[in-house]
């Protein structure tokens, strides 16, 4: 394995673990770097900074709840007579550190427990039983690739610095890189002898550092005027909350004593603004989670005004973007917000894809109030009924999920549930022994446990069904269709969101789609980003389809096995897949363009996904595109009606 | 009821709770929870917003300032000694208690923390395993909807909480009595609370039939102002530094607004409701078209205790504007079309509700 020191390239991520080994209060680092980038080589060495007792606790993806939170140890429990309890991972890594590899895999209720463990600094174990305080003061160190998804926001507003996602590096770093590992691979062969010395002196010299900055860290303090600069750089980027400020502190003083000032300085406050504020920032165009909730225009809002005091990182070339109005104008930026695609390449590549000539065809639509037929939902409601035991998606089952209570059955069913199992034996015991003392039968001590005691663990799987919503906003949708569109993907949503489903929503339109809201159970936000969908430019429907599979496949890899595609378009795709990476590739054939399609939706068809196909496009004007996809998807096929719409319009504006 | 003395909780030193004093802004929601102190019949708060806004922070820092209540000594579920004596099963051969026998102390009003990963039987209260394996007696440990009976629950992240919880708490919170059925034993006991729940609405909905339990809903937002969120940052500085010193410092100001929530409290029976404002209330929420009664019910109240910590005697117009939006803001029929604020929508009714009087 590789020490901390002898780790090239990944800057930042280096200084921000440094900083963290200064001040464990900054509450973790995560880094989200490609594969094979050395991002978890980088965060096992971490330990490296940290004393020889510090505790290293590393939580595996399949975690379950009550080794993460902590139990009964049943076996301690039995041969002792007392209750024994065996404290969970996240109280082992009290006074040190949890790490979490691809943190974006972990299942959403384990990320709670992570990040309700990080707000109290213990576990309150409330389980079978067991009512207890654990202490769970940890720093939270996570990697992931954003090719398998993103982190949950909760989870990352808990972590004081956050490493941008950056690129692989030059080519020099990257030639270090490999003769690094090579050498640390013959040392095992036990030569290299020397190197490794070298590296034992530079650790213990970082150590030694450390160790000064911890002390020195006491004594910094930032000048008013500093705190002042740190604060309204945040509030122009839009941060949302306190947190991030009192982090963005405490992150610019562990950097100024790490870099062995006894004051703070200007680059002490940009690594701060670099590792704790800009990656919150909500108000420049490639940032995640770019809303458009009122205090965040008043912070862009105020920016303008502000501009003096913005500190070098809110770059100058962000702030008119920020400070226009959150319109139509700073959307065509904005669809390429997913964090999936913003390596620095990015800027240059938005402006090719949405430059002004779209511009000026893009209108932005209000929703228009829309009935749908009620069962639209239901039809993947049945599917699920039928694949699993349980209704409503929130499938009882003997195997996985969230362990909600036990029953009868026998070990063949499922797991023992032993607690339960021991509680339904208990009460027998005096009258078994008895039983069997008569029956003139020798007796083990301990517990009798017959069969009909036996429990079995039953699982709730909360994973439930992931609605992809593909909306087209191209120019062929006709006005009014495309304010129906809107206003029925409103309604679907409502319903979606009664059975407390996962929505996803991508628009296509111009050159490519683009994933507006990556898996969500936010109707707000789906609804939000739909408000301020435009619309305009050609139909990229095999981007749309080829997006909404990505989406899919990221959604299944953390559990969420069903996944139902609701597309609304005319289904006239006259983009082809080519054109959404190289948008001066001409056009395809006709006769192209529809087999990638029919590739496409067969690919679909043939992964499991379900498929509503909603289709606007006007009677008297279609030739059955949609209807002919929606064959193609093996999915069920809705004609949007138009009827009635201006009366529920009415009704609703009252 | 097989009430055995539960053991007592072994806790470590548990971190010291930020002033609630010292928390900068977020005046909504600190109203919010200091009008359920002073009545516990508003019925919770549902506390969303933005994260790292001190939501948690606030609500933890509640307990400092709560007044304290007369309990019968170790009773499980802090009853009062007439709560005792009429749920008291009587047995042959025994006469009834008398008050003067139990032994009452006085505790602080309890906040019991309900983490998500709590399972349902500590929730609920369950048979004592250790009583169960040990001497085969079915005994009956209390969970935590015992210990939160005449105080506060507060569930942080609380629209990631399980179903099968959100059902347990629906039922309880709907009769203020807990019924443990389960594994071969039988009780009931009383359960009335205080429901304090928090989250990011961006994290997940909230279910429905729960949203409508809260009595009020305070909205936090980021604070935009400078000079503010600096404040913010020192404070929690100072506090980091030493926690025992800063508590200290604002201990002052945390014992006057004890004194102001007693006084309120002892107010608020002699408050007075004018006719005219309880129309002005009705129409409110006839003009809202909001379901049920719980709406004016709600509003009827939070005016009252509002009133009764303003140090007024009657209720006023201005009583009632100033919590409305808190009563009614998550029972506005969820229109997917509507753009306009519930807030928003609440000031324009309410504009209309007391501007037509005056025309009057």
């Amino acid at each position: 394995m590789l020490r901390f020191t002898e780790i090239v390239g990944m800057d930042l991520a280096r200084q921000a673990m440094l900083m963290l080994a200064v001040d464990p209060a900054l509450g973790g680092v995560v880094v989200p770097a490609a594969v094979g980038s050395g991002k978890s080589t980088l965060a096992r060495a971490f330990a490296d900074l940290l004393p020889a007792d510090c505790p290293f606790v590393e939580l595996p993806l399949n975690v379950t709840e009550d080794r993460l939170i902590g139990g009964i140890d049943l076996e301690a429990t039995l041969a002792r007579g007392q209750r024994v309890v065996q404290r969970g991972l996240l109280a082992q890594a009290d006074g040190g550190v949890l790490y979490i590899d691809a943190i974006s895999l972990l299942d959403a209720g384990a990320v709670s427990q992570v990040v309700d463990a990080m707000s109290r600094g213990e576990v309150l174990v409330e389980r079978e039983g067991l009512s207890e305080v654990h202490p769970a003061r940890f720093m939270l160190v996570g990697t992931w690739d954003p090719g398998d998804g993103d982190v949950r926001m909760g989870l990352l507003d808990r972590v004081g610095l956050i490493v941008p996602l950056t690129g692989q590096g030059d080519w020099r770093a990257r030639r270090e890189i490999v003769s690094t590992v090579l050498a640390a691979a013959r040392r095992g062969d036990g030569a290299e002898a020397n190197s490794a010395d070298e590296h034992d002196v530079g650790l213990a010299l970082l150590r030694e550092q450390l160790a000064a900055a911890r002390t020195r860290l006491t004594d910094l303090e930032l000048t008013s005027e500093q705190l002042e600069a740190l604060v309204s750089a945040a509030l122009s980027l839009g941060v949302e909350g306190n947190r991030a400020d009192i982090f963005a502190a405490r992150a610019a003083r562990a950097a100024a004593a790490l870099a062995g000032r006894d004051e703070v300085a200007e680059q002490d406050l940009e690594t701060a603004i670099k590792l704790v504020l800009m990656p919150r920032a909500t108000s420049v165009p490639d940032c995640e989670d770019d809303t458009s909730s009122p205090p965040e225009t008043q912070a862009a809002g105020q920016e303008s005004g502000d501009e003096g005091a913005t500190p070098p990182e809110a770059s100058a070339d962000d702030t008119p973007d920020a400070a226009t109005d959150r319109g139509a104008d700073t959307l065509p930026e904005a669809a390429d917000a997913s964090p999936e695609d913003t390596p620095p390449a990015s800027p240059p590549e938005t402006a090719d894809t949405a430059g002004p000539p779209d511009l000026l065809e893009d209108l932005l639509l209000e929703a228009e109030a829309t009935e749908m037929p009620e069962d639209i939902l239901t039809v993947s409601v049945a599917q699920r009924a039928r694949s699993r035991a349980g209704s409503r998606g929130e499938a009882l089952n003997s195997r996985r999920g969230r362990f909600v209570r036990a029953r009868p059955g026998t070990a063949r069913e499922g797991r023992i549930a032993l607690i339960p199992t021991l509680l339904a034996a208990a009460p027998w015991q005096d009258s078994r022994r008895e039983d069997a003392a008569a029956r003139g039968r020798t007796l083990r001590t301990g517990l009798l446990i017959r069969g009909e005691d036996l429990r079995i663990r039953q699982f709730r799987d909360k994973s439930g069904t992931l609605f992809v919503f593909l909306v087209d906003a191209s120019g062929s949708m006709a006005l009014n269709r495309m304010r129906q569109a809107k206003g029925a993907v409103a309604s679907l949503l409502q319903n979606a969101y009664v059975h407390r489903d996962q929505v996803a929503l991508i628009a296509f339109r111009g050159q490519r789609a683009e994933v507006l809201l990556p898996p969500s159970q936010s109707v707000d936000r789906a609804k939000r980003e739909l408000d301020v969908l435009p619309t305009g430019g050609g139909t990229p429907l095999a981007s749309a389809l080829h997006q909404g599979l990505e989406v899919a496949r990221q959604a299944r890899s953390r559990g969420i096995s069903q996944v139902t595609f609701i597309l609304i378009t005319d289904g006239r795709g006259n983009i082809g897949l080519s054109q959404a990476t190289d948008p001066s590739a001409p056009r395809p054939e006709r006769a192209a363009l529809e087999a990638e399609v029919a590739a496409l939706a067969a690919a679909t068809a043939g992964a499991g996904i379900a498929t509503v196909v909603v289709d606007t496009q006007a009677k008297y004007l279609s030739r059955g595109e949609a209807e002919r996809l929606a064959g193609q998807l093996q999915g069920r096929y809705f004609y949007l009606p138009n009827a009635r719409a201006e009366q529920i319009v009415e009704a609703a504006l009252g | 009821m097989n009430s055995r003395t539960p053991r007592p909780r072994r806790r470590a030193a548990r971190p010291q709770a930020f002033p609630f004093t010292a928390i900068v802004g977020q005046e909504e929601m600190k109203l919010a929870l200091t009008l359920n102190v002073i009545d516990p019949r508003i019925g919770g708060v549902l506390v969303m917003g933005h994260r790292g806004t001190g939501k948690s922070t606030t609500v933890r820092a509640l307990a400092e300032v709560l007044p304290s209540i007369e309990r019968v000594r170790d009773d499980p579920y802090n009853r009062t000694a007439a709560e005792v004596i009429a749920e008291e099963q009587p047995r042959v051969g025994r006469r009834r208690m008398r008050p003067e026998e139990l032994d009452i102390e006085t505790v602080p009003v309890p906040v019991v923390d309900l983490p998500l990963g709590a399972t349902e039987d500590r929730v609920c209260g369950t048979i004592d395993i250790e009583q169960a394996l040990t001497s085969g007696v079915k005994a009956f440990e209390p969970g935590l909807l015992a210990q939160a009976n005449r105080g506060f629950l507060y569930i942080d992240e609380v629209n990631l909480l399980d179903d099968h919880l959100v059902d347990v708490l629906l039922d309880v919170a709907a009769s203020g009595r807990n019924v443990v059925e389960r594994e071969g034993i039988g009780i009931r006991h009383p359960a009335r609370f205080v429901l304090v729940g928090s989250g990011n609405p961006e994290e997940g909905e909230l279910r429905p039939q729960l949203l409508d339990r809260f009595g009020l809903y305070a909205r936090i937002l980021t604070i935009t102002e400078l000079d503010a969120r600096v404040e913010i940052v020192r404070r929690r500085r100072a506090f980091d530094d030493d926690p025992t010193a800063f508590f200290r410092r604002w201990n002052r100001s945390q014992r006057a607004l004890q004194r102001t929530i007693v006084a309120a409290r002892e107010r608020l029976p002699g408050i007075v409701l004018p006719d005219t404002v309880l129309t002005d209330i009705a129409r409110l929420c006839m003009q809202l078209d909001i379901d049920g009664h719980r709406g004016e019910l709600t509003i009827t109240r939070t005016a009252q205790a509002y009133a009764a910590l303003q140090g007024d005697e009657t209720v006023s117009r201005e009583h009632v504007r100033a919590i409305v939006g808190l009563a009614l803001r998550h029972r506005l029929r969820k229109d997917p079309l509507e753009t306009l604020d519930p807030g928003e929508k609440i000031e324009r009714e309410l504009a209309r509700v007391f501007g037509e009087d005056q025309a009057d």
